[in-house]
Formats: structure tokens, sequence, C-alpha cells
């Protein structure tokens, strides 16, 4: 009996894990409580196992070190609280209502136009900070009440509402991302480089939707009649100064190029936006009326994300910054620009700052209790049965990311990203790189799932914070002073089906073309030695994994994951990696850094 | 009762003070996580003193506010069928957790880290990088976190009971996270 227990342990652990956590304790000390009980009786067990439990009661003494190496000392979740804190104060900014207001009565005078508006202003949040949240209210209060207004269908208002929200989770800076990077060992700038193009796939499909049913519904999507278009117009006049920013661009991209080579692209981007900032910061102080008001609007109220943009983004692609100080170079960014706008209190900063605390607590907490799990389910060879049941999977890779992928999709309507991260990702990525699968399109694969998370009924959470915006009870409308009927949370859900198949689309769209991703490899940053290694693919192909990589992630001398591996897990026999599908889109890079790890257990 | 709820308020006054104050240092490694990256682009200097010392303050926010966090009722859940359950349930689940789950492992994790954190103090262990901090004030860090972390559940144990037994109002009733929030600050979790 004991035997078959001791045979057993691992599934038995996973299944009591489930358990533990339906109980509705805390996450963090629930895996905690269940990694150290079957540590205990692994201990016990382990006499009986004919050596498959390596578990004594030494092995302890390595979880002050785990915590040490993995938690605290771990530079890259540091982003965690400054895209916390970046978000938040951003949200009590008004960048996202400015926004809103412009551009929805840019693209207002066309069919299905407030719809484009919110996807546009969702990806340059979303561009700005990785916050679903902020960007979801936003719109919710602003953009629903106007597009209920002009009878717009309240299922497609609000789902793309609600989708358009999610996007935060996908485009680069995203929160999603840092964590995934962590997790897999893989450096955040490879993943932002590789899920820069998926995101903006999918930004562009949601408005292919939107497209589509402005053809087939058009009564759902209605322009904004004449007496609503409050700016004027003059959109000849914006055509006229996004052509002369393109000119301005290009001419500074073939001047900066010899000296800065790829980065000219982002140094010719910043000019050009400085350029037409300040020519029409100029034209409205003299009043030349060069440009019309719609133009000169347009322009003042992008300049604020385009900026925070470059902050972010642009220093971290630009190589002056490592993704985690470019978070805190965005907080600060958004500090002075709340500032300037004269919305930043003491107050503000304060509370912000709270609840960014409690949250890291959270968040690394879950890590902590993560390592506990882990040593004994490492301890109890748990690794190998889940890499053994992922692996066996029939139709290789793509039959293995088809499984995992539909396993996430369906345990994401009750765990959150964080406990996905944190709990099943570092499962999922020993098999992956088993089956020579680049970690970073597995990654953005992922993060494009667990994206979805946030918005399927009933469960997701940019559904539950529409639902705290959107209007309940009839209401006056204040501009027609019609009573218009409140959202019900059916028309929320059903809202959000379409988006939840254009995600589905979107995976299948990443797993038929890892390009899109793996183009990071060529689009390599420039790199500051001091702080950043980036560690390089190995390009002269994946097979016969050399089994210690050294340096992986952001600082090699960290244990990601479930780091800390038992010695037996030190490459997996150099003969496998050669199973990889012949179609295999990516030489496989260096082996993931729980493996490559030197044992760290007594 | 009275007693012990005498001292789960001054656990919980200790906690939510250093819980607070340690909100602080989040600013403080914006700061200088934007200032290293500013001044090793424009003076081509980096110093890993300051590299460390963003992960120092940020490790100090995080392992000193979880027991805070805990005051608060803040750490994360699956609340799929734990919000299902009248509060009367929710309580014996708390009560049973806090016992079962949390108590040993803060136990421990404060006996176990107690001679490493010692291990470090006596060797005035210092960072393996150049210019590097030295290190145990920030192994410390973990020790106190989970110091405070015990504290905080023996404060809340007696409070769940004296909670059960209606002796007082419930200090932090659970909101699910997929109740509407006012306040965004917790935005990709529950």
């Amino acid at each position: 009996m004991l035997e078959l227990i001791a045979a057993n342990i691992a599934p038995i652990m996973f299944g009591s894990l489930v358990l533990f956590l339906l109980f509705g304790y805390p996450v963090a000390f629930a895996l905690a409580a269940n990694g150290l009980l079957y540590f205990f009786i692994g201990v016990e067990l382990a006499p009986h196992s004919g050596g498959d439990i390596s578990l004594s009661w030494n092995l302890l003494y390595a979880l002050p070190e785990r915590f040490w190496g993995g938690v605290l000392a771990n530079e890259t979740l540091l982003a965690v609280p400054f895209f916390t804190f970046m978000g938040i104060i951003l949200e009590r900014s008004g960048m996202a209502e400015d926004l809103l207001d412009t551009i929805g009565q840019l693209f207002g005078p066309i069919r299905g136009g407030l719809a484009y508006a919110v996807i546009f202003v969702g990806a340059l949040l979303a561009a700005t900070t990785g916050v679903v949240a902020a960007s979801v209210i936003a719109m919710g209060l602003i953009s629903l009440p106007i597009m209920l207004r002009y009878g717009y269908d309240r299922r497609v208002a609000s789902g793309v509402i609600a989708a358009s929200g999610t996007l935060a989770q996908i485009i680069p800076p995203s929160l999603v991302l840092i964590v995934l990077a962590d997790q897999l060992g893989r450096s955040v700038g490879d993943m932002y480089e590789g899920a820069l193009v998926p995101g903006l796939v999918l930004t562009g499909l949601y408005a292919l939707f939107i497209l589509i049913m402005s053809i087939v519904r058009p009564k759902w999507v209605p322009a904004l009649p004449l007496e609503a278009r409050t700016l004027g117009s003059g959109v000849t006049s914006l055509v006229v100064a996004l052509i002369a920013t393109g000119a301005i661009a290009y001419g500074s991209y073939q001047w900066l190029e010899p000296r800065y080579g790829d980065n000219a692209r982002i140094w010719a981007m910043v000019v050009a936006t400085i350029a037409i900032y300040l020519a029409a910061i100029l034209d409205r102080g003299l009043k030349l009326k060069l440009m019309s008001h719609l133009t000169q609007q347009v322009i003042i109220v992008l300049i604020p994300p385009l900026a925070l943009i470059f902050l972010v983004l642009g220093t971290i692609f630009l190589g002056i910054a490592t993704p985690t100080e470019g978070g805190a170079m965005g907080a600060v960014g958004a500090l002075v620009m709340s500032a300037l706008k004269r919305r930043l209190t003491l107050e503000s900063v304060e509370q912000a700052l709270a609840s960014t605390t409690r949250l890291s607590a959270f968040v690394l907490f879950i890590l902590v209790g993560s390592r506990v799990f882990s040593l004994t389910f490492y301890g109890v060879n748990g690794h190998l049965w889940v890499e053994h049941l992922l692996t066996s999977v029939p139709g290789g890779e793509v039959g293995f990311l088809i499984v995992v992928n539909i396993i996430i999709f369906f345990l994401a309507f009750f765990l959150d990203f964080f406990e996905l991260a944190f709990i099943i990702v570092p499962l999922l990525a020993p098999a992956a790189q088993k089956l020579g699968i680049d970690l970073i399109w597995f990654g953005v694969l992922l993060g494009v799932n667990m994206q979805t998370s946030f918005m399927h009924p009933p469960f997701g959470f940019s559904l539950f914070y529409l639902r705290s915006v959107a209007p309940k009870i009839p209401y006056i409308d204040k501009v027609t002073k019609k009573r218009t009927e409140p959202i019900t949370t059916g028309q929320i859900y059903w809202g959000a089906i379409p988006f939840v198949l254009i995600q589905v689309v979107m995976m299948a769209l990443v797993i038929a073309f890892p390009q899109t991703v793996t183009r990071y490899k060529t689009e390599l940053p420039a790199v500051n030695p001091n702080t950043i290694k980036i560690q390089l693919p190995s390009l002269g192909g994946g097979l016969g994994l050399p089994p210690l990589g050294g340096n992986t992630g952001d600082q090699g001398d960290v244990p990601s994951g479930l780091g800390g591996a038992l010695p037996t897990l030190n490459g997996p026999p150099p003969g496998l990696g050669g199973q990889q599908p012949a179609p295999a889109p990516a030489p496989s890079p260096a082996p993931s850094p729980d493996l490559s790890q030197p044992p760290k257990i007594q | 009762m009275t007693w012990l709820l005498g001292l789960s308020r001054l656990i919980d006054r200790l906690t939510a003070f250093v819980g607070r104050w340690v909100a602080w240092f989040i600013f403080a490694a914006t700061i200088v996580s934007a200032g290293n990256a500013v001044i090793r682009k424009a003076f081509d200097e980096s110093s890993n003193a300051w590299l460390e010392l963003q992960w120092y303050l940020f490790g100090a926010a995080f392992m000193l506010a979880a027991a805070y966090t805990l005051q608060r009722n803040e750490h994360v859940r699956i609340d799929i069928l734990y919000g299902l359950w009248p509060r009367r349930v929710q309580h014996w689940i708390d009560l049973i957790g806090h016992t079962l789950f949390l108590m040993p492992f803060a136990t421990l994790m404060v006996w176990y880290l107690w001679p490493y954190f010692m291990l470090s103090f006596r060797s005035g262990e210092v960072s393996t990088n150049a210019g590097g901090l030295i290190l145990w004030p920030a192994k410390s860090l973990l020790l106190i976190g989970f110091a405070l972390l015990w504290l905080q559940g023996v404060s809340e144990i007696i409070k769940k009971i004296a909670v059960m037994r209606g002796v007082i109002p419930d200090p932090a009733p659970y909101v699910s996270a997929h109740a509407p929030l006012e306040d965004v600050s917790t935005p990709e979790t529950n």
C-alpha cells in the first residue's frame, strides 16, 4: 500500500493542491502548506519508494536560499510594482479621458467610428502601461454612454470596451509578459519584442471585426450624427500634418541612420513627434491657423501617451534601460505628467503606493508559496510526471501546444494569471523545452491565452470592471434627454463572445506563424553589458541541447521558475533534442535556467 | 479574551505601522531605478550598490507588508467556491487555514531563517558583485517578514474566534475580487 502511494505521490500531491486551492484560503499559504505537508509525507515514504522520492529533512534548509535567490534578489519582478504604480497614477491623471474625447470625435463621423476609437485608445493605453482595469473603467465611463446615446448595439459596445481594455495584457509593457519571462527564464526585452507584432495584429483583428459589423449590421454601429461633432471638420489638415510627420521621420531616419543604425528608427520617430508637437503649440499660441482645430487637438492629446511609450518601450528597445528600469522611468513620467496637469496630490500618491505595496506583497508571496511547493514537487519527481504526461501527447509540437492552450484556457476561468504563471507555467516549461519549442514563442502564446481569461464570461475581470461602471438602471441621457435603458449583464457576456473567438483565432495564428514572434531574434536591441544580459539564441540549431546553458535570463546567477533543480535534472539526454519535428520554426535557444542551475540542495 | 484582543490590537498596530511605512520604499525604489538608467546613459557610470539598492527596497516593501496585507484580508484567494459560502462557513475556512496552513508555515520559516540570517550576520557577508552592498540586512528582511507574518497569524486567529463568538464586529470582511472595485488598486488580480 505504502509502495503504491509512494509511486503515485506526484499525482496525489497535485490533486490535493487543487483541493487546497479550492478550499479558498489565500493561495500563497495554501501552496506553502501543501508543499510542507507533502514534504513530511514524502520524507516518511522515501524508504518505500525505491529511490523515486529524494526528500530528506536537511532539504528544508534549502528554503531560505530559494526565497533569497528566486524571490528577493529577483530584478525582473521588480518591474511589477513599477508598472502597477504607474498604472494607478495614470488612471488618476485623466489621460484616458482626454484621449477618448478627442479620438472619439476624430473617428466618430464614420460608421463604427466610436468603436475604432475605443480600440485605438485601448491599444495606446496598453502600450503605456500594463493595467487592464484603468482603461476598461475609463472607456466604460466615457465612451459607453456616448455609444448608447447614438444607438450602438449594446452587446457590441460593451464587448469592444471589455476586449480593448485587455490589450494591456499582451501589448508590451505588460505585467503578464514580465512574469512569464521570469518564470520561463527568458529576458523580458525579448518577450516584449516577441509580443509586439501579435499584439498589433490582435488590435487589427478587433478593428476588422468592427469593420465587418459596419458592413453586415450597419445599424449596430452608427456614425455620430452631425450635431454631435463638436471638434469641427478639418481632417484634410490632419492628413497633411500626418504626411508631414511621416516625411520628417523619414528624413531624420536617413540622417540618423549612419550614426545610430537600427536605433535610428526610434530616434527618427521621436524627432518627428517633437517637431509636429512644437508646430501645433506654435500654431495655437500664435493663432497662425495653419492647422484645423481638430488637428491641433489630436496632436496635443496624443503627446502624453506617446511620451510615456517612449520613456518605457523606447528606452527598453534602445537598450538605455532594462525593462525594470523602463517601468520606473514610466512611473516617474506618469508622476510628472499628472503634476503638470495638476492632478497630483500627496494623498493620491500615498494611496497609489499603498495599493501597489499590498499588490506586490500578495503577488510575491504566491511566488514564495510556489517555491515551497516546487521544492517538494521536484523532490517527488513531479516534474518528470508532468513532463511525461505532456510530451506523450500525440501530434508533437503542435499537439502539445494545442493541449496546453486548452488546459490554460479552462484553468483561466478560475485562476488568474499570477497563479497560472507561478504554479502551472513552471511545470509546462521543461516539457516545452524538451520538444524544442522556443520559449519566447511559447510565452507569447500563453500571454494571448491568459489575456482571453480577462474576458471570458462569467469570471473575466474586464467584464467585472465594465459591469461596475455600466448603467444598471434606466437613466435620462444628458444630451438627448431621452430615457436610456441600462446594460444587462447578459449583454456584457454576449458582447464578449465574438472577442473571445477572435482570441482563439489569434492563438491559432501565433501557433501557425511562429515567425510573428521569433522575429525578436533578429531585432535584438542594443545592449548595455553592465546590466542587461540578453541570451543569444544558439543559432547553430537546437539539436542535442547542451545540458548547461550558463547565462539565461536577466541575471544568470538567479534561479528562475522552479530553479534549484535536483541534480538528476541537469539537462535531458542529448539525443532527445533530435526528435523535434522537421518544420521546427526556430532553433531552440539555450536550455531553461531551471535545468542549468547547479544543484542548490545540500 | 479581553487581554487576547488587546494583544491582537497591539500586533495589528505594529504590522499596520510597518506596512504603511514601507510603501514609501516603493517610491524610493522607483526613483533609484529610473535614476540608475539615466545616470548610466548620461555619465556612462553604473554602480552595483545602486542596482542592488532597488531590489533591497522592493524586498523590504513586500516582505514587511505581507503581514499588513493579511490583516487587510487582501491575500488573493480562489473564490470560486469560497465566494458562494455563507459568511459563517468562510469564518471556519479562515480559522482552519490560519491554524493549519499559515501558522505551521510561518513558524517553520522563522525556525529555518534564524540560522540562515545568523550565518550571514556573523560572517559579515557582502554581495559578490563588485562594490555591492552588505547582505545580512537584506537577509534579515526575510526573517522579520516571516516573524511579522507569524505575529499577524496569532492576531488573526484571536480576532477570528472573537468574531465567530460575536464579541467584535468583522474587522476585514471578505470582498470578492469579482465585485466592482471603486479603488482599482489591484488591477490584474483578484
